[in-house]
């Protein structure tokens, strides 16, 4: 069966309605598994769908909404007997009838977060909707319906599992509030960016709302998207109280009419509707015409809860490169992912609308990195990303594990890269960057330079990529080798722009390599590219004359209509930090005292010029965080203070390490110690704070996050060669957990010593579970830190 | 919910703060964490009443396959034939605000956390007092949670399932029985037309009272 198909035979496709609501009013108990009666009650489930069916619906959903691993857990029935009976009892009704009717698949959410908020993995979610879509698939059904999902990272591990698992048409339907968001944020835009992606036949909107509140919803989705649209309300809101739902199956029926004139073609029902429901729909939609819309959309891209919409010029950051910075890959050697994400935030807030991502470094595994990097820069900014690799594989892998529409960075025009490239970025829908390149080399002329940006286009639509998803990069030669290309470059970006009628990108930066005074030529190369049509200028947008000029272009070119992006970035009240007094002379200590980071940065800046860094980090900055510390030990200052003393020390070894990498000194560090917080669990700001006061102390931390495994503490304490384990767990029940990774430590006969702390743990209880140390607060950690490495 | 203001003392409370502690760095990092909060939070709550029996293994939530078992729970419910269950939280956008502070500033970080908590105490007293509108009873209990006591935390899962929180309110729990939003609750509120246990929660049902910093230094946390 294909939707558009049955929607070439048909004016409307009509689903069914409520199952939950059915099953209630036929005695299910409440807390019940609701899927066990497939094989409890088949007759039950037959006699619903059959009301259904009678009613008109043309596609009905088995009773398979949670019959996942995660909800039946407990109910001894397997995934497979659950989801065969289902669509088994469906089949069954729909042969009786003797009526063209399909059988779908319905999926609902798993029922627990998706990292980076809960602790379910995108592989595993993955894992967990295959085995459904398998066995949907061979029980026979006709269709596959995700619905009710609220997190457009868990639709993403659905659609995936199913276009790779089997052929079904796939209709995707999520949740909104009144907001026009859901729970997790996700706005409509990006639903569709995502599911047209990946290959959904049809979009839409269930549940939570009535009809009526939800139209703003069904508009906005009609609006945007080229799919057939689905609408399956529920019968009003509930009363508070009941539970009831209010409105009556007549007045559902005329919302539907209603909505079938912004455009939707699907329509069913979701809680509270019943066969009375289906009916009136059914009725009501007689002889009503189907709207065939136009969407003309403008190109776009979307994480999992912000989309940005290209019609205008948008920054992306270019500092998640290490490129020519020693710092950057000093980080990606040391597993340092919190130094990347520092990165990541601090351009969103300098003003970038999208970052581009590039860990590309000869020693590491660039595919791990790039998982984890695009993982955790999407868990600290909504910003979309540009996935920037010159390696297939490792494109291949980010594109699969990211949430939402990135952009690919980058194919040119070489047959190997059209080849290879173009149909990872097909299958996982993203954007695409092309490079006006090819085995030659870059052409000189522009006109040459066109011809290659021609052949992409060409290349890219010829497998199902649309125009507006093809971001062409006419390339930036360095003007101090190669002075007569920059208007080349120009020129080409113009005529790619009118004649071929796609976005262009361009790496500004590359313009002054060579010269003096670089942010001055960047800054009006900038400028003159944005006149000749530039989209996409990535550059640094933490230097505010890079950002000023794109929001300047926006304002005097009429884009920032009634300049009102324009003062609300520049009109801002400068910081939020507690008032300098001018002291005559302000010390590192009294910085440190007192909370203030920026002043602290600057004097080391200073004091690096006179002093030595290990003298700054062992008479200056030691002493004051004793001293905070003391403070804190006798009760004068209590954690907000002690913590907010060691950001500030942070950002004086920020400075120190800048300076050390600078002048190619070997780095400081006491030496390295591992953190984790155990299996489990998902608190992990205790281990934190530990973090940032052993790193203020000289160690280097390698972090390994929250809920980690036994197995991963151990693989990292051996490739580091750590002396310090340090475990961190604040529930009861989690403790276990600790417990394993020590005896998996121990077994190892690992040449280390453990340190355990966290709320519920006692100094008894460490020593029972075999740690070496109990550590009460981020302080006594550093003592005993002290006293294991010295 | 909207919450207007955050009750600060409690957050510094929390953090172990005695004393009048406030300086001008603190006052400072507390209005910028408090408002950077409240513009994330997106509260929410959702809940149900049910009658309960008293059976031997324990305490079953009426037409349920729910036991709530232990005798703390006992005692909290004696005297009670009907249950409030609720379920609340500040949304997911607080968890996004508290991994980007961990990797910008640790110490608003630390004092947004707090302040987190604070906020879905105050979320429940707010959605208590509106319930106890809505639902007659004379008497009602305080709000007791699984994890207190000896009500294990294990009953997350089906009282979160048997509210359908989280197609409700976007709450759901993890293997580990862990909410997520983390700045989530559950509680039970015992009704009846009888005498009920005290108003108030104390150390007495509390599993972490040997262990607990407030007490060590004379205190209590407010619970």
């Amino acid at each position: 069966m294909e939707i558009k198909e049955l929607l070439k035979e048909k004016e409307f496709i009509i689903f069914d309605g409520a199952m939950g609501t059915q099953l209630q009013a036929k005695g299910l108990k409440t807390g019940e598994t609701p899927e066990l009666l497939n094989l409890t009650e088949p007759e039950l489930l037959k006699e619903i769908h059959t009301a259904y069916i009678n009613a008109g619906a043309d596609i009905v959903s088995a009773n398979t909404f949670g019959a996942n691993r995660y909800k039946l857990e407990h109910c001894g029935k397997s995934v497979n007997e659950i989801i065969s009976a289902g669509i088994k009892n469906l089949k069954d009704a729909i042969n009786k009838s003797g009526k063209k009717v399909y059988a779908a698949l319905d999926i609902g959410p798993i029922g627990q977060l998706l990292e980076p908020t809960g602790s379910l993995s995108f592989e595993e979610a993955y894992d967990i909707f295959k085995e459904e879509i398998i066995a949907g698939r061979d029980a026979g059904a006709d269709v596959v319906l995700f619905e009710t999902m609220t997190d457009l990272y868990e639709m993403k591990a659905a659609i995936l599992a199913a276009k790779e698992n089997c052929e079904l048409p796939v209709i995707c339907s999520m949740t909104y509030e009144p907001d026009m968001r859901t729970f997790a944020g996700c706005p409509p835009l990006a639903q569709i960016l995502l599911c047209e992606g990946l290959g959904a036949d049809a979009v839409g909107v269930n549940c939570s709302l009535g009809p009526n509140e939800l139209m703003p919803i069904v508009e906005e989705i009609c609006n945007n998207t080229r799919l057939p649209v689905i609408v399956m309300p529920n019968a009003g809101l509930p009363d508070p109280e009941t539970g009831a739902y209010h409105i009556t199956a007549e007045e559902f029926a005329e919302c539907t009419v209603k909505m079938a004139g912004l455009g939707v073609s699907i329509i069913g029902g979701c809680c509270g509707t019943t066969p009375e429901f289906i009916k009136a729909v059914a009725d009501k939609l007689q002889g009503v015409k189907r709207v065939n819309k136009t969407v003309n959309r403008e190109s776009a891209v979307c994480s999992g809860t912000k989309t940005v919409i290209i019609d205008s010029p948008k920054i992306i950051g270019e500092r998640i490169n290490p490129t020519g910075k020693k710092l950057f890959k000093q980080a990606l050697i040391n597993d340092d992912i919190n130094y990347i994400l520092g990165q990541a935030i601090e351009q969103v807030h300098a003003g970038a609308e999208i970052l581009d991502v590039n860990v590309g470094l000869p020693d590491i595994n660039e595919e791990e990195m790039m998982i984890k990097a695009v993982k955790n820069i999407q868990s600290v900014t909504d910003a979309p990303l540009q996935l920037d690799s010159t390696i297939p594989a490792v494109l291949s892998s980010a594109l699969r594990i990211y949430n939402g529409k990135p952009i690919v960075n980058s194919v040119n025009g070489e047959e190997e890269s059209l080849n290879t490239i173009l149909p990872i970025v097909k299958k996982y829908g993203a954007a695409v960057v092309g490079l006006t390149l090819d085995k030659e080399g870059i052409p000189k002329k522009a006109e040459q330079r066109f011809e290659i940006a021609k052949r992409i286009v060409k290349r890219a639509t010829d497998i199902g990529i649309p125009k507006e998803d093809i971001y062409i990069d006419c390339l930036t030669l360095t003007a101090s080798a190669e002075q007569e290309a920059v208007r080349q470059t120009l020129k080409a970006v113009r005529m790619v722009k009118e004649q071929l009628g796609v976005k262009t990108v361009l790496g500004v930066s590359n313009i002054s390599f060579g010269l003096p005074n670089r942010e001055l030529l960047n800054h009006i190369f900038l400028t003159m590219a944005l006149e000749n049509g530039l989209d996409l200028p990535i550059i640094n947008p933490n230097v505010p004359s890079m950002t000023g000029a794109v929001r300047a272009f926006r304002l005097l070119s009429n884009i920032d209509v009634n300049s009102k992006e324009y003062i609300a970035a520049y009109s801002e009240v400068q910081g939020n930090s507690a008032p300098v007094t001018q002291k005559q002379e302000i010390t590192i200590g009294y910085c440190i005292e007192n909370g203030l980071k920026e002043e602290a940065a600057k004097l080391t800046k200073q004091l690096l010029q006179t002093m030595d860094s290990m003298e700054i980090v062992n008479t200056m900055l030691i002493p004051a965080l004793d001293k905070a510390g003391k403070e804190f030990e006798t009760g004068k200052i209590f954690l907000p203070q002690l913590i907010l003393a060691a950001g500030v020390a942070q950002s004086c070894f920020d400075v120190i390490k800048a300076h050390i990498s600078a002048t190619s000194q070997s780095p400081v560090s006491k030496g390295k110690i591992v953190l984790a917080t155990v299996k489990g669990d998902i608190h992990d700001i205790g281990k934190n704070i530990v973090k940032v006061l052993l790193e203020n102390y000289g160690y280097t931390v390698i972090d390994l996050g929250k809920d980690v495994d036994y197995q991963a503490v151990v693989d990292a304490a051996v490739k580091h060669e750590v002396k310090l384990v340090g475990l961190s767990a604040l529930m009861t029940t989690t403790l276990k957990s600790m417990e394993e990774t020590i005896k998996l430590i121990r077994a190892n006969n690992l040449p280390c010593k453990i340190v355990v702390g966290g709320a519920v743990l006692t100094p008894e209880y460490a020593e029972k579970i075999g740690a070496d140390f109990y550590a009460k607060d981020a302080k006594e950690t550093v003592d005993i830190a002290k006293k294991v490495i010295g | 919910m909207k919450l207007e203001k955050l009750n600060r003392d409690e957050a510094l409370r929390y953090l172990g703060c005695r004393g009048d502690v406030t300086d001008d760095k603190l006052t400072a990092l507390l209005n910028i964490c408090e408002k950077n909060l409240l513009e994330v939070a997106d509260a929410r709550y959702t809940y149900g009443v049910y009658s309960i029996d008293f059976e031997d293994e324990g305490i079953r939530i009426a037409n349920s396959d729910i036991l709530l078992t232990g005798k703390d729970i006992a005692g909290h419910l004696a005297g009670c034939d009907r249950i409030v269950l609720m379920a609340a939280t500040t949304g997911q956008g607080v968890d996004a605000l508290l991994r980007r502070l961990q990797i910008t500033d640790m110490a608003a970080a630390v004092v947004t956390d707090s302040l987190g908590s604070v906020a879905i105490e105050q979320v429940c007293d707010k959605a208590e007092a509106e319930i106890l509108k809505e639902v007659s009873a004379t008497n009602h209990t305080w709000r007791y949670s699984p994890g207190y006591g000896d009500l294990p935390l294990e009953l997350q899962r089906p009282l979160i399932s048997l509210l359908q929180a989280p197609k409700k309110i976007g709450l759901t729990v993890n293997q580990g029985n862990m909410m997520t939003p983390t700045k989530s609750v559950t509680a039970i509120i015992g009704l009846s037309e009888n005498e009920v246990a005290p108003k108030k929660r104390g150390c007495a049902t509390c599993k972490l009272r040997d262990k607990c910093n407030f007490r060590k230094t004379g205190g209590h946390c407010g619970n």
